[in-house]
């Protein structure tokens, strides 16, 4: 059984946004999830308007309670800190029900320098060549930034005056393409390190390790990508309908609504994205230097 | 100064998480982790557009400090989290911090912009240059650039943000060269409802303060005293003339540090309360941070020697801020505490912000003296303990200040930006 997924390109997330019966609609799709501006990352953009990713997935944790989402990734203008902070907030204010998909260029940002195209823009002396290694780089540390502060390790002990037990917060000493010493400046979301997902262009994109990658969307992975109209294939675990950027909203959540109630696995609105997909919440690493020391009983003063 | 201004002030909340105290947390109202609690985020939204407020705050960095006993480490990403609480809120202004050091002025752009036109033209922005080696290192840098040099970047930071914002009207590429920044492109990103996100600057140093004067339709600014609080209000307010623009387009708000009880007394215990309950360590560290000397090397029972209040030992070097600094030097020299006696009345006057322990009725008046001496356009209120201390600020404070027409009974306008201008125009300032 195969369930469905959604990509949707700039002009639908404006639609998406602006019009509360159709973000009714979207709420209610028992899909898989949905791609917040695919056409950012998938060589079709960019079309003549579009909406920042995570921004968009934060107006929609707020506006929606059942939806699962993806905000869509590029090294080409962002760093990975900056990202994880963002997926890791938007992990604990969707409560689970959002991640993120990886792609390399980014078809609405300016280009960056030829040789450090990857945060070279930024002015800060660094960056890399944008290329799908430094994009499975930045994932990589998205993951072990939001993996650097155990959830529970908040504790809130009114007797010791202890809220957080702090020893357990770890540096990550990520030392690849990006050279960054972490940890985030928040904790892991309470249902565990966001999704990550990838977007495949050919069969030999994907880089040998790519441990952090939950899900390759496209070429050779686990959810292909149908174009809405055609005939979706039997034999992969999900299928992500790939609208074209004419199409209108209504139009589109119609024929999802229909090819929902015709055959594809229906996957529950309401839980979290990594639970929906049955995906196991990935280890943490061992071994890793304590970011403070651990915290004494507070005296008063 | 005896002139009664005409119009009503400017009231906004800086949210230091759960509030500015360590020990906020603590509080019955609370659970362990209401930081990252959606509900607890949209309560705040929703009390403060309760209380009409004009805008509320968020404080942001790229690092953690330690947060063993303290809830304000801990930082969800400002545009994701006012970006969610616009989505459960109408009118309330939303204001997040950005670094110009730590983004690509490209991305923060199409950020901004975007959460602005999903807000419905309620977004501003609080332009840092952000300091400290911590934040560094989770940017592949040793060190933060030397004071000049940030600033010099935000400034041209700035200038490509806002051209971009241009841009996504115009529908024409922009082509800047620059010292620090090369961009051809422009955004795809329809404007918003007040087309452009509204510009803040926190800081009091000489070149925050020409940035302010050149661009920042709002300043956070850091005051203890009245008579500085003039003073400065004056001189940005010149330099925004300076730059070919009217006092009122550039608001002044300083932060203002409360802990609120029905009595003085009430109000005094809560305080002594929190503190008590906080790390006591934290006054030490703070001071010697915001003056660049380590305070606990100093005699506790000796007045301040002046070579430690005469400059940080090295200016370009220096972490703090300049605007804090020169509050608190202010404040020494004026009552010549012992360093035992200031590190006590800190813990009523607070950091470089003015703090004020009262009833709501004793609240207003110093409001009210304020901004009629010409101090200060609004105040950026920065309760304790958020989770009561803003319920107080909308339910008890916003009342008596309507009751005196110093602040507004309904929202009437729709966009950040809208709500600034409404407020009360420049008294004279020359």
């Amino acid at each position: 059984m195969t369930y469905l997924a959604l990509g949707l390109s700039g002009p639908h997330l404006i639609e998406l946004a602006g019009e509360p019966g159709l973000l009714a609609r979207w709420d209610a799709l028992p899909a898989a999830f949905t791609v917040l501006g695919i056409d950012r990352i998938d060589g079709s953009g960019p079309a003549p308007l579009t909406l920042d990713s995570s921004a968009v997935g934060a107006s929609l944790a707020a506006r929606t309670t059942r939806a699962r989402f993806l905000i869509v990734a590029s090294p080409q203008r962002d760093h990975p800190y900056n990202l994880a902070r963002r997926v890791a907030s938007l992990g604990h204010l969707s409560r689970g029900r959002s991640g993120v998909l990886f792609g390399v260029a980014d078809a609405y940002a300016a280009p960056g320098p030829d040789d450090a195209g990857a945060w070279g823009g930024a002015g800060l002396g660094g960056g890399a060549p944008l290329t799908a290694a430094t994009a499975l780089d930045a994932a990589r540390a998205v993951r072990a930034l939001e993996q650097s502060w155990p959830y529970d390790s908040i504790i809130g002990d009114r007797e010791t005056g202890i809220l957080v037990r702090s020893d357990r917060i770890a540096h990550i000493d990520h030392d690849g393409v990006y050279s960054i010493a972490g940890p985030l400046n928040a904790p892991e979301p309470a249902t565990g390190a966001s999704l990550i997902a990838w977007y495949a262009t050919g069969p030999h994109d994907v880089a040998a390790d790519s441990s952090p990658v939950d899900l390759i969307v496209g070429a050779g992975g686990a959810v292909r990508v149908v174009p809405l109209g055609q005939r979706a294939p039997e034999d992969a675990d999900g299928v992500l309908l790939r609208p074209a950027v004419d199409q209108s909203l209504t139009e589109v959540l119609t024929a999802v609504e229909d090819l929902l109630a015709d055959g594809f696995t229906a996957v529950p609105p309401g839980v979290p994205l990594r639970a929906s997909l049955g995906l196991t919440t990935p280890a943490r690493p061992a071994g890793l230097r304590s970011a403070f020391p651990v915290p004494a009983p507070n005296p008063s003063l | 100064m005896t002139e009664r201004r005409t119009g009503h002030l400017i009231l906004g909340i800086n949210v230091l998480v759960l509030g500015y105290l360590p020990a906020a947390w603590q509080s019955p109202l609370l659970k362990k982790d209401s930081v990252v609690d959606p509900s607890y985020w949209e309560g705040i939204g929703r009390t403060a557009e309760r209380g009409t407020l004009d805008a509320i705050f968020l404080a942001d960095g790229p690092a953690l400090g330690d947060p063993a006993y303290d809830a304000n480490p801990i930082k969800l990403e400002p545009t994701v989290n006012w970006g969610y609480v616009a989505g459960a809120t109408s009118h309330v202004g939303l204001v997040s911090t950005a670094s110009t050091t730590f983004n690509d002025p490209f991305e923060l752009a199409e950020r901004l912009l975007s959460w602005d036109a999903l807000s419905g033209g309620r977004a501003g922005w609080n332009i840092v240059t952000t300091r400290g080696a911590v934040s560094a290192r989770n940017f592949g840098l040793a060190d933060v650039p030397l004071r000049d040099n940030r600033y010099e970047r935000a400034s041209e930071f700035v200038d490509v943000v806002t051209a971009l914002w241009d841009s996504a009207a115009t529908g024409r590429d922009i082509h800047h060269r620059g010292e620090f920044f090369d961009v051809d492109g422009r955004l795809r990103v329809p404007p918003s409802a007040q087309g452009r996100p509204v510009l803040l600057q926190a800081g009091g140093s000489p070149k925050g303060r020409a940035l302010a004067g050149r661009v920042a339709e709002g300043v956070f600014a850091a005051e203890l005293t009245k008579e500085k609080a003039i003073e400065h209000y004056r001189l940005v307010k010149r330099l925004a003339r300076d730059n070919g623009r009217s006092p009122d387009d550039v608001k002044i708000l300083p932060g203002l540090l409360l802990s609120l009880g029905s009595t003085e007394e009430e109000a005094r215990r809560r305080s002594d309360e929190l503190h008590d309950a906080g790390p006591a360590s934290y006054s030490i560290q703070w001071l010697s941070q915001s003056i660049g000397y380590d305070t606990s090397k100093l005699e506790l029972d000796e007045p301040f020697p002046e070579e430690v209040l005469a400059a940080p030992t090295d200016p370009q070097t220096f972490q703090g801020s300049m605007g804090f600094r020169e509050s608190i030097v202010t404040q020494i020299r004026r009552t010549k505490p012992t360093v035992r006696e200031y590190l006590k009345q800190t813990r009523y006057t607070g950091s470089g912000h003015a703090g004020f322990v009262g009833t709501p009725e004793q609240l207003a008046d110093h409001i009210e003296d304020w901004f009629h001496s010409g101090a200060i356009d609004g105040f950026n209120l920065q309760p304790d303990v958020l989770a009561d201390g803003l319920e107080v600020i909308a339910d008890e404070l916003v009342p008596i200040l309507r009751r005196r027409n110093l602040y507004r009974h309904e929202y009437e306008t729709a966009t950040l930006r809208a709500h600034l201008q409404a407020a009360s125009p420049t008294p004279g300032i020359d």
